[in-house]
């Protein structure tokens, strides 16, 4: 437990000074302001650009719109952000042999992926909540939110689908030695996640759902049920990969 | 006691065999050097016995506990330190120190008297900047404070003085040389002279087996070469010397190369007295006479060819 304490503090420190939280808080804050601001200037801005005496009636925007903005920019430029920053979390231990030193003072190899995950979890999460709650407030001070349903659900779901990402970065940092292999790694699970959706039977279990469906669930197109084995499968999937990142990390030759 | 003891290792990356039937034992308290050309092997013994490594066959047993694969319990009686020792480069020293001691489990007070006893023995307390501004010198050094931290039974060293200068390997072979008494000494390098200055045991490793052990004297007493130099100041007495038929018995060979010569034989005592009755008797003073001890230079060479 001490061990895992001072490692998950050793990643605290590492993410503070080399900039990587940074990073990801001024990326999802920008990300959170930009959704509200973007919903709002949009049909002014389209008037603008509308040649003189041409007119086309634009709907007055709504939270629904900063919302479609929300779940449009977190899972595309948010998540890839969340990939490249992490993808060497692993990577840069194992190239610059800094886990030697720890290992052979009798760390165990099972806490320095806990660590890893706890610390990135940590990250994620305060990033993702900055960004939300940007969002939120300039979401209810521009409009009412009126017709929009079950977001707490909603914004869960996506949180937890970032949850995922950082536990198959991590199973990719351990099967691969650099982070392109990462990146690779973790670009193919989404793609898989994707086609996988093609099939109507598995689109019910899909995880990609968490991340993909969000606005479906706001406007009640999709219910609360729906998501439920999504939300079970994905934390299988994450139990399951950290699980098997211990696991061949255990057997790896460093 | 033997702190460390490997018995029949083998170890072979893919059909590349690298260790075959590797048998040696350190004693406590030593300061055991493991001698090998680069590529013998030494590097892969040493995470073997660190369990970072999975041998193909044999044993290695650290205080007479098992070593296993992976996660093993031995560690923690070993400090390491790596050939090229690596840290957080964002870290300062005592952050780093304080990691480590952590790690290892020691209490917050420990770790604080611990790291300041160890970074004044490695000359780092005043070098309060971040690891990633040091020089290969200062990250050995540091290598050798991380690794003392835990106040190991045994101290594994790679290649600790390979890469620095006359200076630096001085500071590090003086280091490992005063916690002789509190701690054995593994060590790895293929620069001789290094073991000749510290080291009291020695292995040569070639061909992934043993080729040489046992302590420094014992391994040179048993290769005691075979020769006397002798220079003289001219060419005259060196002829008049050489014309002594009293040599003829005892002499294998002779090298001459001007007014030296190098004397081969069976047996370095007889022929050292009747080299000195025909100079005493012929009058000739040598300007140097000299038994050739055997170098640990010259066992590599002979054990390598």
């Amino acid at each position: 437990m001490k061990a895992y304490i001072a490692f998950t503090k050793k990643e605290f420190c590492e993410n503070l000074r080399t900039y990587k939280l940074f990073i990801m808080l001024c990326v999802f804050l920008l990300l959170g302001l930009m959704n509200p601001i973007t919903a709002k200037i949009t049909p002014q801005l389209l008037k603008s650009l509308m040649p003189e005496g041409m007119n086309i009636t634009i709907m007055e925007p709504t939270a629904l719109d900063s919302w479609a903005q929300f779940f449009k920019n977190v899972p595309q430029m948010g998540l890839s952000v969340l990939v490249i920053v992490f993808s060497g979390i692993m990577a840069n231990e194992f190239s610059r042999g800094t886990l030697i030193n720890m290992l052979t003072k009798g760390l165990s190899r099972k806490v320095v992926i806990l660590s890893k995950f706890t610390m990135t979890t940590i990250i994620w999460t305060l990033s993702y909540a900055l960004c939300f709650a940007a969002t939120y407030a300039y979401t209810i001070y521009f409009w009412s939110s009126e017709g929009v349903s079950n977001i707490l659900l909603s914004v869960f779901s996506l949180w937890l689908f970032g949850i995922l990402l950082l536990a198959i970065i991590l199973l990719g940092g351990v099967l691969f030695k650099n982070n392109y292999g990462v990146l690779l790694f973790t670009g193919g699970f989404v793609v898989a996640l994707m086609l996988l959706n093609l099939s109507s039977t598995i689109q019910k279990y899909n995880p990609i759902t968490l991340a993909s469906s969000n606005m479906a669930l706001l406007t009640n197109n999709m219910f609360v049920s729906d998501f439920t084995m999504p939300i079970v499968i994905c934390v299988i999937t994450i139990i399951a990969s950290i699980g098997s990142a211990i696991m061949i990390f255990n057997k790896k030759q460093i | 006691m033997d702190i460390l003891s490997v018995e029949h290792l083998s170890k072979n990356f893919g059909a590349n065999k690298i260790i075959e039937d590797l048998t040696f034992s350190v004693q406590e308290h030593s300061i055991f050097g493991f001698i090998g050309q680069n590529g013998a092997g030494k590097t892969t013994t040493m995470k073997m016995v660190l369990g970072l490594l999975k041998p193909t066959s044999g044993n290695i047993t650290v205080c007479g506990e098992h070593v296993t694969y992976g996660e093993t319990k031995t560690n923690k009686y070993i400090g390491y330190l790596p050939d090229i020792p690596e840290f957080y480069g964002y870290m300062k020293p005592y952050e780093y120190l304080k990691l480590c001691g952590e790690i290892t489990g020691l209490s917050s007070e420990k770790i604080k008297s611990k790291s300041e006893e160890l970074l004044t023995l490695v000359d780092l307390d005043k070098a309060n900047k971040k690891i990633g501004g040091f020089s290969r010198g200062m990250k050995q050094r540091l290598g050798i404070a991380q690794a003392l931290l835990n106040e190991p039974k045994l101290l594994i060293c790679d290649e600790p003085t390979s890469a620095l200068d006359p200076i630096g390997r001085k500071e590090i072979l003086d280091i490992l040389y005063q916690v002789k008494g509190k701690t054995t000494v593994v060590f790895s390098t293929h620069i001789l002279s290094d073991v000749e200055r510290i080291c009291d045991h020695i292995a040569l490793l070639h061909g992934g087996k043993i080729a040489l052990s046992g302590t420094l004297s014992d391994v040179k007493s048993k290769h005691k070469q075979d020769g006397l130099l002798i220079e003289f100041a001219s060419q005259t007495d060196t002829r008049a010397f050489l014309d002594a038929p009293q040599l003829v018995p005892y002499i294998t060979n002779v090298e001459q190369n001007n007014t030296r010569l190098i004397l081969h034989t069976q047996d370095v005592q007889k022929l050292e007295v009747a080299v000195i009755a025909i100079i005493s008797e012929r009058h000739l003073l040598p300007i140097k006479f000299e038994v050739l001890e055997p170098t640990l230079e010259s066992l590599f060479m002979e054990v390598v060819k």
